[in-house]
């Protein structure tokens, strides 16, 4: 079962953010009064850049993406989607903050080979990016542990299951404010979209990538929407569950002998609870205009940051 | 449009892709790319089949002159041309790139385009309406369809001709050859 689940999870969280992908171009489209690419669109690019010649900087330049690449795709290993996790057993919540940090560094050391100064540039503001979310997330994590007592994900998900949603009870309502004001700067969509500025900094660390190279940069990409949105579900809207009586359902369909049914439901409720945030993030995308680095750090560092120790002190003292 | 025939994508991927995905580089070189900005807005909207403008000319397979081609811009044209990744297509817009346009006796524009880069297809005209890009991203498509936008070959086989006239231009070209240029006639039959 297990490897049935190590082999599946990849293809499905690609799916999922390569359509979210198509799905932000098409509602950007709409949004501004455009018909907009077919949803496909991201597909075809990746189809043409796998078919496209490229040129290499290096060893590091290829093996910094295909790091950064294969770091993502563990991360989505340890994320349960629905009711099934492959690795749920081992580690939790602090192995899924040691491997997040791959990402950007893979991307770095691509992108220091590649040595355009657009990439240095896109590069550092992208690491300083990390260092503004990450001390948010930490603060929302360790308040997140602490209410639950657990480090493991899937216990979070199933404790969720029977006493409602993080996100709604009380306690760690704060800290699910803070992770949602943060969650564009995770996702790098909009407000934080300084890594990618095309009209500053030429596209940033992608800017030396082409055919293949970009192919893999597009699929990270992918990874890193799935990674950033089902972090969030899994966290504080419970997961692939909608209540005492969906669980109880579950439980009397399992026991029918019908698990694939109950997997499979729990899948699509997890699906559509990220495609609502998701597109929440679209819309915040649409109307913003970008921040600079020191202000996207100053606004990280200030609001997230006192809502998420708020919190974080909350739960300290109702759990003392 | 066959972008929904599932059998082509299946016969020809590669060829498909190129067809349904042009990224494409705008060379602001003049007035042509005041015509640009409506053409990948809300009024006519070259998203909708896969047109998108990019940042940088790694990333890029369409490459639209826009404009009067001055011999200082020519050196840019021809850097950034080659640094796009195979294959790449190449298209002049407006009429300057073409003949020299209303610059034809000006001591410093570029007259024929064609003679320092290859050209897939022109777009005529003092200014092109938007209209007319997507008429010309429509022969484009039956060209590559039909294996005629070929001028990333060209370049490869005729580089020796091309570097020749861009040597002729500027005296001393600053950037080494992208295609080793070998001398058959001096080397000899042996």
């Amino acid at each position: 079962m297990n490897i049935i689940g190590i082999i599946l999870f990849p293809p499905i969280a690609f799916i999922i953010g390569i359509f979210f992908i198509g799905l932000s171009r098409r509602i950007m489209a709409r949004i501004q009064w455009r018909y907009g690419p077919p949803i496909t669109q991201p597909i075809i690019d990746i189809v043409k850049l796998f078919n496209q010649s490229s040129v290499s900087h290096g060893i590091i330049f290829g093996l910094g993406i295909i790091l950064s690449l294969a770091g993502s795709i563990v991360v989505v290993l340890f994320l349960p989607l629905g009711k099934i996790c492959p690795i749920s057993n081992s580690g939790g919540l602090l192995v899924i903050l040691y491997l997040m940090i791959l990402m950007p560094l893979g991307a770095a050391l691509s992108g220091g080979e590649a040595a355009n100064p657009n990439t240095s540039i896109g590069i550092s503001r992208k690491l300083i990016l990390a260092l503004g979310y990450e001390v948010p997330l930490l603060l929302i994590l360790l308040a997140v542990m602490t209410y639950y007592k657990t480090i493991s994900i899937v216990e979070i998900v199933t404790m969720q299951q029977s006493v409602g949603w993080s996100l709604i009870s009380l306690p760690l309502l704060l800290s699910g404010i803070a992770y949602l004001f943060i969650l564009p700067a995770i996702l790098g969509v909009r407000p934080f979209e300084l890594i990618q500025a095309p009209q500053e900094i030429s596209s940033g660390p992608i800017v030396e990538y082409g055919g293949k190279f970009l192919a893999l940069a597009t699929i990270q990409h992918a990874f890193g929407l799935f990674i950033g949105v089902a972090l969030f579900v899994n966290l504080f809207l419970g997961g692939g569950g909608i209540g005492s009586i969906s669980t109880q359902l579950g439980s009397i369909l399992t026991s029918a002998g019908l698990g694939c049914i109950v997997s499979f439901l729990t899948g699509l409720i997890f699906f559509l609870k990220m495609l609502v945030v998701f597109v929440i993030c679209i819309f915040i995308n649409a109307v913003y205009p970008r921040l600079r680095i020191e202000q996207a750090v100053k606004y990280l560092w200030k609001w997230p940051t006192m809502l998420a120790f708020a919190g974080l002190v909350i739960v300290f003292i109702i759990r003392r | 449009m066959d972008r929904n025939n599932f059998i082509k994508w299946l016969k020809a991927p590669a060829k498909m892709g190129h067809k349904y995905s042009l990224h494409v580089v705008y060379f602001c070189t003049g007035c042509g790319i005041i015509e640009i900005p409506p053409s990948i807005t809300t009024r006519w909207d070259a998203e909708r089949f896969g047109i998108i403008p990019v940042a940088t000319p790694r990333q890029a397979n369409l490459f639209l002159i826009t404009g009067y081609v001055s011999v200082k811009t020519l050196k840019a044209i021809i850097r950034t041309y080659e640094q796009m990744p195979e294959p790449k297509f190449t298209v002049g817009f407006g009429s300057c790139p073409i003949n020299g346009g209303m610059y034809w006796d000006s001591y410093n524009t570029i007259k024929h385009l064609d003679k320092y880069i290859p050209v897939d297809g022109w777009i005529a005209g003092c200014m092109p309406r938007p209209e007319a890009i997507f008429v010309a991203v429509t022969h484009l498509w039956t060209l590559i369809d039909k294996e005629m936008a070929n001028g990333y070959k060209r370049y490869r086989e005729n580089y020796k001709y091309y570097r020749a006239n861009q040597e002729q231009l500027y005296g001393k070209v600053e950037w080494p050859p992208l295609f080793p240029i070998e001398d058959k006639d001096e080397s000899g039959p042996s």
